[in-house]
């Protein structure tokens, strides 16, 4: 999932030393729309309203002072071993400078208007006639749970790089990739019919993709920012949230028609009203339900899938929440939140919270993995935080609600990944510097590190395939591919190339719910 | 006209700090690190303006970095980060890219 917190500048930005000439290399400037500018090239990582989004918030206010220098420097280069990418070239010598002083002097934005009104008119329809399509995959393939679906981001985070790529993780082979013109973030495959995809971007389009024919057939722009989405459990809605503006919507999924739109606010833990991003959106394998995490407000809210879609509000869940996963046949909810730095668990049957969880520095859960180990339900939450250098991914009993271990690993993490077959539970390093090369593998039970893989790039969002054979890693930012490994011996089985390849998702995982259950699990 | 000043070799020392111990590979990948961030691994994104390098002919990549480095031919931006190379670094970044499939 994404990251919005405070990013230190990167040890090569800050080591650059510059002298720039006042001259323009280039001939001709211009009087440019700084704000489409900024929109069409920058928006979908550091979000519409200047706010920040995977990338920090660029206004007036986080940019005082900074050198106008220094900014053009690095928006030229880039930022090494971060997705900022070089605009050398691509912008002109004088857009840069004047996009640097358009940033010194925009405040963050108010949240920008984007209602059902505007949902509406953005739904793009690309095949009129879904009847007409082919009724089975147009290629080979044993189950479409071998699928896996990465989301490449493409260097800029838009254009020709930015798409879905389709393996088949058996022969780990693409057999489709569907361009998504802004960076493609998740991945949520229906449950009740293995032909749909949908993918949300960074820019909050949301395709509705037909994986027998390997294209997209509609999409609709249901914000301006923001990753979250959800599929109900009999494959009929969705649910997607936005950080830009705050507010979410459910739309029909079969012709991605915005149904009901939800504000996204409510009273925080410390007694503040608030308006919230949405973090995370869950669909749940027990229940007709949506669960919705309110980032800022620090509540979860179950949406009933019935008439009028009635919510039922789960205060004081904890402060910034952000991702989450399920257990127990859907019916156990565990919370991340960043600032308090535990995992709540809210039961959603009664809609109560469970227990608040320790867990490590700053947990962002990711899928999140749960296993079943010598009868006890584990699971597993990583951590991105990094204090007192105290890097743990941390272990809970789910049916106890204890804590088992806190376990040591090299650096920070944001996603985990387990598999019923598979002996390890792998998570991606993601500390900035050659520890962001690798993914630590823990034993399932000795719960220690017994290897580290050097993947290459920037290593994150492990994933196996539906059997658990395979262990699938992206090796992002300029690595370019993703690198496929033997769950068992670790040998290295095949490398995927892409551009910026980020999440991946296994359709597997609907059977699964959770990345470590098995099948037997959710009967 | 000069628009970059910094050395790329200033920011490998910065790099060899971290935990890992720096072996000439790391240093090696290391570099190519820092020029795949425009050139890409084993290409430079669709999207971007800056030519690949994996699997170009070895001597023709040292050859345009010597070029760069002084400076008899011209790039604001490879100037500049050619400047802070040494002859080691330029030939082993060139065989490193060299022996990359594209
Ligand atoms: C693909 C995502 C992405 C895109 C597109 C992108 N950036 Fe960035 N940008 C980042 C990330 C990530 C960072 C943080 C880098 C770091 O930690 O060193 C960043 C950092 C920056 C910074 C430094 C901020 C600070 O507080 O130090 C500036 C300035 C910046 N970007 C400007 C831009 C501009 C201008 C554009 C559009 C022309 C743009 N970026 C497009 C991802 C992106
Ligand atoms: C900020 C972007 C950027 C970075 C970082 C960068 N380059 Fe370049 N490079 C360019 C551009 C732009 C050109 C085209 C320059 C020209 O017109 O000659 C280029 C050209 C080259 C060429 C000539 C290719 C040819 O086809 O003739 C070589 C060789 C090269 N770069 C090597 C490197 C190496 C090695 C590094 C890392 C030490 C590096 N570059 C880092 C932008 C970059």
């Amino acid at each position: 999932m994404t990251i919005k917190t405070t990013f230190n500048k990167s040890l090569l930005a800050a080591s650059i030393p510059l002298l720039l000439s006042t001259g323009s290399v280039f001939a001709k400037s211009g009087s440019h729309d700084m704000h489409k500018l900024y929109e069409e090239n920058c928006a979908s990582c550091h979000g519409s309203d200047h706010g920040g989004y995977l990338a920090p918030a660029l206004n007036s206010e986080t940019l005082k002072g900074r050198s106008p220098t220094a900014l053009r420097s690095l928006i030229m280069t880039g930022s090494f071993e971060t997705l900022m990418p070089p605009f050398f070239a691509r912008l002109s010598d004088s857009e840069i400078r004047s996009m640097v002083k358009h940033l010194q002097s925009t405040p963050k934005l108010a949240n920008p208007a984007w209602n059902i009104k505007e949902m509406k008119k953005s739904l793009k329809i690309y095949v009129k006639d879904e009847s007409k399509l082919a009724t089975a995959p147009t290629y080979k393939i044993d189950s479409m749970d071998d699928v896996i679906g990465v989301a490449a981001r493409g260097k800029y985070g838009r254009g020709q790089g930015s798409e879905a790529v389709f393996i088949n993780s058996k022969t780990h082979k693409i057999i489709g990739k569907v361009p998504t013109n802004t960076a493609a973030h998740i991945i949520e495959f229906n449950p009740a019919n293995p032909r749909w995809a949908y993918v949300k971007t960074d820019a909050a389009e949301v395709y509705k993709v037909d994986l027998y024919t390997m294209q997209a057939v509609r999409s609709i722009k249901t914000g301006l920012n923001g990753p979250a989405i959800g599929i109900s459990r009999d494959g009929k809605y969705l649910m997607v949230g936005s950080f830009v503006p705050h507010n979410a919507v459910i739309l029909d999924a079969e012709t991605l028609e915005p149904l009901k739109q939800f504000e996204l606010e409510g009273i925080d833990p410390d007694g503040k009203m608030v308006s919230s991003d949405s973090g995370m959106i869950i669909g749940t394998p027990y229940a007709d339900i949506f669960a919705i995490a309110l980032e800022n407000a620090g509540q979860v809210w179950v949406v009933d899938l019935k008439e009028g879609f009635p919510v039922t509000k789960i205060k004081n869940v904890g402060r910034h929440l952000h991702d989450a996963f399920l257990s127990h046949k859907g019916k156990k909810l565990m919370v991340a939140s960043y600032d308090d730095s535990i995992v709540t668990a809210i039961d959603l049957e009664t809609r109560k919270i469970i227990k608040k969880l320790p867990a490590g520095c700053v947990p962002h859960v990711g899928g999140g993995s749960v296993v079943k180990v010598d009868g006890r339900t584990l699971g597993f939450g990583t951590n991105f935080g990094t204090c007192d250098d105290n890097t743990v991914v941390s272990v809970w009993d789910l049916d106890t609600m204890e804590v088992v271990k806190q376990v040591p690993v090299s650096g920070g993490t944001e996603s985990p990944a387990a598999h019923a077959n598979a002996p390890y539970v792998a998570v991606d390093i993601i500390t900035k510097d050659r520890r962001a090369r690798t993914i630590q593998l823990i034993d399932k039970k000795s719960l220690e590190v017994v290897k580290t893989l050097d993947v290459g790039g920037h290593a994150y969002f492990p994933e196996y395939s539906a059997d658990g054979k395979y262990l699938y890693v992206s090796a992002g930012y300029a690595g370019d591919e993703v690198v496929v490994y033997d769950a068992k011996t670790l040998k290295k089985t095949a490398n995927i190339p892409m551009e910026s390849p980020a999440g991946i998702f296994s359709r597997g995982r609907v059977k699964y719910m959770t990345r470590g259950l098995s099948p037997d699990e959710m009967e | 006209m000069k628009l970059f000043a910094y050395t790329v070799s200033l920011l490998l020392i910065s790099f060899s700090s971290n935990s890992f111990s720096a072996s000439a590979f790391a240093g090696r990948a290391k570099a190519a690190q820092v020029c795949s961030q425009c050139h890409g691994i084993k290409n430079p994104s669709a999207e971007a303006p800056f030519p690949p390098l994996a699997g170009r002919d070895e001597l023709y990549l040292e050859k345009a970095l010597r070029q760069y480095r002084n400076k008899t031919r011209k790039s604001d931006i490879m100037n500049n980060i050619a400047a802070g190379l040494s002859n080691r670094d330029i030939n082993n970044i060139a065989e490193y890219y060299t022996r990359l499939k594209p």
